[in-house]
């Protein structure tokens, strides 16, 4: 049976195929329904036994038949077989498996094997049909070419012969277009977009509005490894630190070149730029040019005579009128003269206190000395001089009825007889800081540092006489007496005032050093012009014709300076320091009064020693022909340096 | 805020008036940041420093000239037009009206940097004396791969490549190339141009990255203007060769991307046609600028040129007395590599070479298609390989590494190749860009270098270690002869013994004789120098100026001191280590 079955389904589906394809070849649009039809008949050929429709079959639950037949006869309901025995039959026909139970029709069914591999497929998902194929290529039944016949009858509408309104629109919109030039029809001619951009001389100067640009800084140009790159603290060292390959083709892509493009590309429109001067010359260039030394000579250069002999530290050294004897004061309390020449020690007077300062006076007959000690001023007799000038000494220091002098003044200073070498011994209220002769050899002016208002006090020797000219602002420090006319110059701690003697009231010119602290002056012997020597180390020089304001400010020594000094008639001028040394400049002024000085530093003088104690050279003068100087240091020596 | 629109109560003058913050100029130009960033890349604005910063310090001031220049700038306008022109193509594509979208599209605004670079560059040296961060932001996009991502088209990173072999064609042509340096970000060139030192970095020919820590919109942005410029200044320089621009290029060799020896080729064959061209037909130059003609004219020239000709260059040396007055550098540059013929293996940079070796006045070939000539080729004499051994040797030949050509390019003179040679380790590669007189210390090999200088100059320099006082220069005997200062250093010292014994003895001798007596016998202190140290005196008797500087130069001039004390030691300390590394080593 099974084999009539299949052959049976086979017969069917080329009847179904044949069918197919007659209605193809016919070609009418009816062709679809037909084989769906065709089909369905097919599927079940025998009618349905029972006629109550698709009703649920619930509503004959409790009724004895199932419906009707096609007579309208009641089909009744057969008797079920029970539970065993369905089962037993089932196990003893393996075909019993295959039948269903069809509870529309009361009865069962056998389910063919087409049915079985139909319900196989399609459990499978697949059409149930096995030689269905799915994909196959799709053929267009429909001819499109022109039908003989149309498909509607209807005549063609006059819309189809006139012209559309809305697209007459739209052609006139592009007609206007087009007339407008808005719409091109031909492409742009391309123009070439580079060109000769800077013409042929490209000396055309056109002035930017531009502000300012300040060009980039360039980048860094590479330098090869260095083996201190390494040895470098790490915020020294350079970014990248070049590295060393054997070969070109070892060297590996480097993996920052974008980003380093991105930071400059930063740099360059995010940094602000800002014209740095950076200077960048040969120091040397930077000194001036001065000229040469040798063109300058003669200057003492070199140590050629020392004068030992006192034991404490020679702190004043002055030299007579003809440069023949020096005279030198020593912490030791001792005074020596000297003969400059050969270095002999001609004479030592001995003091009970530390000399302070000792100053020949500068008329020629007249040899006397006056040396500072304390607040004692004695004026000494050298014996150097012819038995005449000698007499006229004598008689001069020889102190007979002195004039009473007024109050104030008698305070200030007393004239004694001096019982020990038979001079003059002025004795002041406060200790003596400086003296200084006037040319004339007859004043002598003194400066007590710590007498305030009264610290400079003018003796006259033949007269025996003390004035007290002025009062003084500021603490006095050094006084000094104009080389040619009657000007007194009195330096106090911060400035120089100049004093016209004749006219005693208010200072002729105030000098201001804009220095700590003045330790000593000098006046060039023009009278022009003086130095001033301060104890941080600087030096000024003043143009008096020129400015209150220094000339030049020279630091040349780093400790304290004690003496300036000018020479009389060579254009030299010295310093001396605490740190042992001694500067020596060319200082030349012209008379020419548009010319500025010139000022050379010649020579830096060494010798005396550097001991740690208070070392030093504590007083500088020069030879007044030669241009020679003298040196007093603490270490108990004077030099004499000449060229 | 310009003056004219100072409003009431705001500042007439100073720091206040004179700059606005950013943001500020901003809402006075009423523009975004990102388009204020674009103006002020291709208007080259940057910052100022006022003197006081008025708003605080961490702003970003701007002049208010420079804002005011922006402000009146055309493009700024055409920025905004080109905007509003972009959100109408946006809203035809929103409202899915494809055909207008792609319209609009056909017709955008376009802009020209022309006139920025005109200004902003008034004359050519101005511009040549501005092109080192062009040359380098252009060739370094040369290599980049073209991305989607960042915004980067094929097409511009070929019109990158296009515009760096035009530009290192020209300076090949006229030996412009002075320095070659090979480091490790790329190889650095520089080339003078009209007395300009125009130096670039070039990335190696390895294949680049993109990272991510980069902006691509302002590099662009700067490379939009960068390839203009560059652009205009090869336009410039072939016009003064007399060469069209821009080069047509023999089509077959710049499939084999030899663009380079391809626009050499070109620029010869130009160069010299157009010199030729009024003789042959004087009526048809008015028509020599239609481009099919030129182009024909071209093709035959081109073919003319024997096809084993190579690099087309050494005709230019033979027939260079047209050439208009060259400085003595140029024609040693010219004639460095004359008469030398190379081939290059396939591993070395071919481009970098490529370029140099003409540029020095050698011929050319490499391994590949369309090379003037092939590797059996007998009259070459230099093989620039790169591998630990060569395959198969040609004995008339030097196989040498590629760093004997950047040697000798620096040098100026051909080196021996001996220290070069294939699987060698070559002797250090010394920067060009570093004045070593300046800086103090010369490595050996550049002393090695410049003793081969002298000798082909027919000079002869002292040996180093004779020690020649007279040389004029003291840095060379500094360092030639350590050993003859360090005895001289010792000769002093004995000497300074011996004379303070001397004087020790003639103190004795004094304290002897003025034992007694008061009276100093003169001594003559000629010859006592040596108390504080004879050098220190010296020294100060030249620092003795000093003392007559002002303040202001005198502090200068102690700085400066203290600077080169420091220089010093740094180049002691080298020395230093070379002489211990030499000790360890013998």
């Amino acid at each position: 049976s099974t084999e009539d079955g299949e052959r049976e389904s086979s017969e069917d589906e080329v009847d179904d195929d044949d069918g197919d394809e007659s209605e193809l070849v016919d070609g009418s649009d009816q062709g679809s329904e037909q084989q769906y039809e065709e089909s369905d008949s097919s599927e079940d050929e025998v009618a349905p036994r029972n006629t109550v429709g698709d009703i649920p079959l619930d509503w004959y639950k409790d009724e004895k038949h199932i419906g009707y037949d096609i007579t309208g006869k009641k089909i009744i309901k057969k008797e079920k077989p029970d539970k065993l025995e369905s089962f037993l039959a089932t196990s003893d026909d393996y075909k019993n498996l295959y039948k269903i139970y069809d509870e529309y029709n009361d009865e069962e069914v056998e389910l063919t094997k087409k049915v079985r591999m139909f319900i196989h497929r399609m459990l499978k998902g697949e059409a149930p049909h096995a030689d269905f194929d799915p994909h196959a290529p799709y053929v267009d039944w429909f001819e499109w070419v022109d039908a003989r016949h149309p498909l509607s009858s209807a005549p063609e509408p006059k819309r189809r012969f006139l012209p559309s309104k809305s697209e007459a629109k739209m052609v006139a919109k592009l007609v206007r277009a087009i007339r407008k030039g808005l719409i091109k029809f031909d492409k742009p001619e391309e123009k070439p977009n580079v060109y000769n951009l800077w013409g042929d001389d490209s000396t055309s100067d056109q002035k930017t509005k531009q502000l300012t640009c300040i060009p980039p800084p360039k980048q860094k140009l590479p330098e090869e490894e260095k083996a201190s790159y390494k040895l470098m603290p790490k915020e020294d060292q350079p970014k990248l630190i070049p590295q060393r390959f054997t070969t070109l083709r070892s060297i590996p892509a480097y993996v920052n070149a974008l980003k380093e493009s991105f930071d400059r590309c930063l740099d360059l429109y995010l940094c602000p730029r800002v014209r740095k001067k950076r200077i960048n010359i040969d120091p040397e260039s930077l000194k001036p040019k001065l000229p040469s030394r040798n063109d300058l000579r003669p200057y003492p250069d070199s140590c050629y005579l020392e004068y030992k002999g006192h034991t404490g530290k020679v702190t004043t050294i002055s030299t007579d009128c003809y440069g023949q004897w020096i005279a030198s004061g020593s912490t030791d309390g001792s005074v020596r003269i000297w003969e400059v020449e050969t270095g002999r020690c001609l004479k030592i007077w001995q003091f009970d206190e530390a000399i302070k300062c000792v100053a020949w006076n500068p008329l020629s007959g007249l040899s006397i000395l006056a040396v500072a000690m304390g607040r004692d001023l004695v004026i000494l007799n050298t014996e150097l001089d012819t038995d005449e000038e000698q007499e006229y000494i004598k008689e001069l220091l020889h102190l007979g009825d002195v004039i009473e002098p007024k109050a104030s003044v008698a305070a200030i200073a007393r004239w004694l007889p001096d019982e020990k070498y038979g001079g003059i011994m002025i004795r002041h209220f406060k200790n003596v800081s400086s003296i200084d002769w006037h040319r004339k050899g007859d004043y002598l002016s003194t400066v007590m540092a710590s007498g305030e208002t009264r610290g400079v006090v003018i003796h006259q020797i033949s007269k025996k006489l003390t004035q007290k000219p002025f009062k003084i602002r500021g603490l006095p420090v050094t006084a000094l007496f104009h080389p040619s006319r009657s000007y007194l110059f009195i330096a106090t701690r911060k400035n120089v005032r100049v004093y016209n003697l004749l006219k005693v009231d208010e200072p002729v010119k105030k000098l201001e050093t804009g220095m700590r602290e003045i330790s000593s002056l000098a006046i060039h012997p023009g009278g022009d012009n003086l130095i001033v020597g301060s104890k941080e180390g600087k030096m000024c020089w003043f143009d008096m014709d020129l400015s209150s304001k220094p000339y030049k400010t020279l630091k040349n020594h780093p400790k304290d300076i004690t003496n300036v000094v000018f020479h009389r008639s060579y254009p030299l001028f010295a310093s001396s320091s605490e740190d042992s040394t001694a500067y020596l400049f060319h200082g030349k002024v012209y008379n020419d009064l548009k010319e500025n000085p010139l000022i050379v530093p010649l020579e830096i003088l060494r010798g005396h020693s550097t001991s740690s104690n208070g070392g030093g050279v504590l007083d500088c003068k020069f030879h007044p022909r030669q241009p020679w100087l003298f040196t007093a240091g603490a270490d108990s020596n004077i030099k004499l340096y000449c060229h | 805020m310009p003056k004219h629109y100072r409003p009431a109560g705001k500042k007439k003058e100073g720091n206040a008036a004179r700059y606005m913050t950013r943001s500020q100029a901003l809402k006075h130009l009423q523009v975004n940041l990102n388009l204020f960033r674009r103006l002020c890349i291709v208007k080259g604005i940057f910052p100022r420093e006022p003197k006081k910063k008025v708003k605080g310090n961490h702003h970003t001031y701007y002049h208010v000239k420079d804002i005011a220049f922006l402000m009146h700038e055309p493009l700024l306008e055409k920025f905004r037009e080109i905007k509003t022109y972009q959100k109408k193509v946006k809203k035809a594509k929103a409202k899915k009206n494809e055909e207008l979208a792609r319209l609009l599209l056909t017709r955008q605004p376009t802009y020209k940097l022309d006139r920025l670079i005109r200004e902003r560059y008034p004359t050519f040296i101005d511009a040549l004396r501005d092109l080192d961060d062009c040359l380098t932001m252009v060739h370094l996009f040369a290599v980049l791969p073209a991305s989607d991502r960042e915004n980067l088209e094929v097409k511009r990173v070929h019109n990158c490549r296009r515009l760096t072999h035009e530009w290192q064609a020209y300076i090949s042509r006229c030996h412009a190339l002075r320095k070659v340096f090979v480091s490790v970000k790329g190889i650095y060139y520089q080339a003078e141009l009209e007395g300009q030192k125009i130096t670039w970095l070039t990335p190696h020919a390895i294949q680049q990255v993109f990272t991510n820590d980069v902006d691509f919109g302002v590099l662009l942005t700067f490379l939009e203007f960068y390839e203009t410029l560059l652009a205009f200044i090869n336009f410039k320089l072939y016009h003064s060769l007399n060469v069209k621009y821009p080069p047509i290029l023999d089509s077959r060799l710049e499939a084999l991307a030899a663009d380079l020896y391809a626009l050499s080729r070109y620029i010869d064959a130009s160069s010299r046609g157009m010199a030729v061209e009024p003789k042959v037909d004087a009526s048809s130059s008015s028509q020599s600028n239609d481009r099919e003609e030129s182009e024909l004219r071209l093709a035959q020239l081109q073919h003319q040129l024997p096809s084993s000709e190579p690099g087309a260059l050494m005709h230019l040396v033979a027939d260079n007395n047209k050439e208009v007055e060259e400085d003595e550098e140029t024609r040693v540059c010219k004639s460095l590599f004359k008469d030398l013929k190379f081939f290059l293996s396939r591993e070395v940079p071919r481009e970098s070479l490529l370029f140099v070796l003409p540029a020095f006045g050698g011929m050319v070939s490499w391994e590949g298609e369309g090379a003037p000539f092939k590797e059996d080729d007998e009259s070459i004499t230099h093989h620039i390989i790169d591998k630990p051994s060569a395959g198969h040797v040609y004995l008339s030949r030097v196989y040498v590494q590629p760093q004997w050509i950047y040697d000798c390019v620096n040098a100026r003179i051909i080196l021996p190749t001996e220290k070069y040679l294939v699987g060698r380790i070559p002797p250090p590669h010394l920067s060009p860009f570093v004045d070593n007189e300046a800086e103090g210390y010369v490595p050996d090999y550049a002393e090695t270098i410049k003793r081969l200088q002298a000798a082909a100059r027919n000079e002869v320099l002292p040996l180093p270690g004779v020690g020649k006082e007279d040389l004029e220069d003291p840095q060379n005997l500094l360092y030639a002869g350590v050993m003859s200062r360090a005895e001289e250093a010792e000769a002093a010292k004995n000497k300074k013994k011996m004379a303070a014994q001397e004087k020790q003895y003639h103190e004795e001798l004094k304290m002897e004789i003025t034992a007694s007596k008061d009276v100093v016998a003169p001594m003559v202190t000629e010859d006592e120098e040596s108390v504080p140290d004879a050098m220190q005196i010296a020294q100060e008797n030249a620092d003795m100026s000093t003392v007559l500087m002002s303040r202001k130069k005198r502090k200068l001039y102690e700085a400066m001191k203290i600077g080169q004390k420091k220089k010093k030691a740094s180049v002691e300390l080298i020395e230093q280590r070379k002489k211990k590394l030499n000790d360890a080593q013998s």
